[in-house]
């Protein structure tokens, strides 16, 4: 059933929207069943990709330096990194929430910037080897971004709870902020990645 | 552009003579891996049901208090919507937004879309926006972040079960069922065979 030949190299495209596969024309670029604009590889994937991370990259740095929020009690403020948080949550006893928030926002961004930056050398380099392997870590690091708005949606919903001023406030801090952007560049960051720049330098 | 009977696979581009599994099997790409297609029983009617139930849900989870805490004698209801708001009047805009779209709009969007798409399939009807949809619907899915904010729900009730009185709410029990809902409805929608049926409808 396979030949081990690429559409590509048989002059086919595949659409990224709904799957057809159609030969390549010089003109009208368009796919013949859903009518949106075919490209034989995601178009600019490695630079894009390669921009994004670079951003997140570089917004990770205030993401984890300042606060994310402050929370003040009886007129008392007491600022929170993302690891503060996570102290904060060890030292109140709660052990397994404490770990839950260490994976959602520390780890899972810290793999996906090394992760996406690990996939864009083997392109660049054209690593031979294991991209079966590869492609499967590409498939973990798309499938986990998203789980990082845990913090983000935890923090919407302290700041609206904790709200009673004179007794208890939790605002949010300006790590928020670049903690989202993090999140949301990495995440466009793999969703550009094309997974299949890592079979084309096969043979 | 000529169409042709062959596939591609998505991630790693492999020439593949289209599988025909039925319910129940999978189809896997030989070299990669990746899952080409699982067929749903009833796919069309499913998500033509479940999105009716989704709307249905969204209603109450979207307009009634989720959780609520009691501190010193006050009370305070924290909504979906309560969150952005919360956000937006710190001042946090980017943030605010993000919340907003990931756990308000797009999951909405998703829904309606999933209901306009399989209504149309379903009645046999045809309509020139329907691969538009389509195409909206594939690229909204990972934006729409209902169980991650389930999470965060989970790890907000932890942190503040130590410091005031928590009480779970209706519009909780509203959320939770639309969770299972579009979970239910994300694992019906047969994207092959959605396509196909959008194909054969074309004006």
């Amino acid at each position: 059933m396979t030949s081990q030949k690429t559409a590509l190299a048989q002059g086919f495209i595949r659409c990224h929207d709904c799957g057809c596969l159609s030969k390549q024309a010089e003109q009208n670029n368009h796919c013949p069943l859903c009518g949106g604009r075919l490209h034989p590889r995601l178009p600019n994937s490695f630079q894009r990709t390669a921009a994004l991370l670079l951003s997140a990259f570089f917004l990770y740095i205030p993401a984890n330096i300042f606060p994310i929020m402050t929370y003040t009690r009886l007129g008392v403020g007491e600022p929170h990194t993302i690891i503060g948080g996570i102290f904060a949550l060890i030292n109140g006893g709660m052990v397994p929430v404490a770990l839950l928030v260490l994976v959602a926002s520390i780890l899972v961004p810290l793999l996906k910037l090394l992760g996406i930056g690990l996939l864009l050398l083997n392109v660049h380099y054209r690593w031979q080897a294991h991209p079966k392997k590869w492609t499967m870590m590409y498939r973990i690091i798309a499938f986990v971004g998203r789980w990082s708005m845990l913090d983000i949606f935890m923090i919407s919903i302290l700041v609206s709870l904790v709200d009673m001023e004179g007794v208890a406030k939790v605002i949010a801090g300006p790590a928020a902020t670049a903690f989202a952007a993090v999140v949301v560049l990495t995440m466009f960051a793999a969703k550009t990645f094309d997974p299949r720049l890592l079979w084309d330098k096969q043979d | 552009m000529t169409p042709t009977n062959l596939i591609a696979c998505p991630e790693c581009d492999l020439l593949l003579n289209p599988a025909a599994p039925v319910v129940g099997d999978k189809a896997h790409c030989p070299r990669c891996g990746y899952l080409l297609q699982r067929p749903r029983k009833q796919s069309i009617e499913r998500v033509f049901a479940l999105s009716i139930a989704g709307l249905i849900l969204m209603f109450p989870a979207n307009l009634m208090p989720l959780i609520g805490i009691k501190v010193l004698g006050t009370t305070k209801d924290g909504t979906l919507w309560s969150g952005v708001v919360m956000l937006v009047e710190e001042h946090m805009w980017g943030v605010a937004v993000l919340v907003f779209f990931s756990s308000i709009l797009f999951p909405l969007l998703n829904i309606i879309l999933s209901l306009l798409i399989s209504s149309h399939l379903y009645f046999n009807r045809p309509n020139r926006h329907l691969a538009q949809w389509m195409r909206w619907l594939q690229h909204i899915d990972e934006w729409a972040m209902l169980e991650i904010y389930m999470l965060g729900i989970i790890v907000a009730g932890v942190k503040l079960a130590s410091m005031a009185e928590l009480h779970f709410s209706l519009g909780l029990y509203a959320f939770v069922a639309l969770l299972i809902v579009t979970g239910m409805l994300a694992s019906s929608l047969d994207k092959t065979l959605f396509w196909r049926h959008i194909g054969r409808l074309r004006p």
